[in-house]
């Protein structure tokens, strides 16, 4: 006398034998075996390949000091290129101006490392317009330049106050917004 | 089948290393765009209209006319632009048919490699761009219909703050 369970299991077991050809499971296995490595996408693989530096070339002085948690201070990695007062010590943030005053339309456009992958990204210089200079403490004050270029070539210069196409051509401060990965 | 299969198999797998070869300073062209263009024109193609002139939607109009079409590439920021022909080529075409939107005539041809390298030898460097530029609008305007936004750039050589 056998067990209804007994009954289902050597059921679904015969089952298995009858429909499923040894030599079919080989060669499924094949192929997939084979097709494995088209596929490297797996999110391990991305996230593997993410540590891996990518910028290009030697990393510049500002890069090998860059920080990514405190936007008050000139080593943040955002500010690679900033030439200013910190709107992130006037009442605003890195990608955003105090109240009060707005951001210029135009501005520069470079890229910097993120230190904790490697990776480049698009980061847009824009200017806080519209109040006096921001009177913040020295430590706000920076002057980085990491693929800034000369006034000769001046949309990516960062000694130009970006203000001038705002109602008032006014300085208040600077942010550096992240825009993208530079690709 | 399965033979076919398994013969282009060691192809396919090779592909994603071929694909990751590519050097990491090569952008695409909207991340051309953004670091050569963007910072005045606007992330998608407006910032200040009078100040600069708007893209999005609007710059492929210049393909109605000939010299348009050329002006284009002759713009000095453009010929000038430290881009080698191939990777200035993708992005005027990207500037034209993606920002553009629907703005060049129905049937445009891309911007070839050989025209880029052509057009951006004879830059403008003798005229006045701006009054080149209103002659062109008022046909563009007059004749094929081009919106009238146009003329929003150099109404005021300091620009005024954007209109809301």
């Amino acid at each position: 006398m056998t067990s209804p369970i007994d009954k289902m299991g050597e059921r679904l077991t015969r089952n298995l034998a009858r429909f499923s050809s040894r030599r079919g499971f080989l060669s499924k296995l094949g192929v997939a075996m084979l097709a494995a490595p088209a596929f490297p996408l797996l999110p391990i693989a991305r996230s593997a390949r993410a540590a891996e530096p990518k910028a290009p070339g030697p990393k510049t002085d500002f890069e090998r000091n860059s920080q990514t948690t405190d936007d008050t201070k000139c080593n943040y990695w955002k500010y690679c290129g900033s030439d200013g007062v910190l709107c992130s010590c006037c009442g605003g943030g890195h990608h955003t101006c105090p109240a009060g005053s707005e951001p210029s339309p135009i501005s520069w456009i470079g890229t910097c490392v993120n230190p904790e992958d490697g990776r480049s990204f698009v980061i847009a210089y824009r200017d806080c317009c519209g109040k006096p200079m921001c009177g913040a403490g020295k430590s706000c004050w920076c002057d980085n330049s990491d693929r800034e270029l000369p006034t000769y070539r001046s949309s990516l210069n960062n000694d130009i106050i970006w203000c001038f196409g705002n109602a008032s051509a006014s300085y208040h401060c600077s942010t550096a917004a992240l825009v993208g990965e530079a690709k | 089948m399965l033979r076919l299969a398994l013969a282009g198999l060691p192809a396919l797998a090779m592909l994603p290393a071929v694909l990751t070869a590519q050097p990491a300073d090569v952008h695409t062209p909207r991340g051309n765009y953004l670091l050569s263009c963007g910072g005045c024109h606007g992330l998608e193609g407006v910032s200040n209209s009078r100040l600069v002139p708007d893209l999005k939607d609007q710059v492929g109009v210049f393909l109605n006319l000939p010299e348009g079409r050329r002006y284009l590439v002759r713009l000095p920021n453009v010929a000038f632009s430290s881009m080698p022909d191939a990777a200035l080529t993708e992005l005027m075409n990207y500037v034209v048919f993606d920002l553009g939107g629907t703005s060049a005539p129905k049937g445009s041809k891309p911007y070839t490699l050989r025209e880029v390298a052509e057009l951006r030898r004879i830059p403008l460097t003798e005229v006045s761009l701006v009054q080149m530029r209103q002659q062109m609008v008022q046909v563009l305007v007059d004749q094929f219909h081009a919106t009238t936004n146009l003329n929003r750039y150099g109404d005021d050589a300091y620009g005024s703050p954007p209109q809301p």
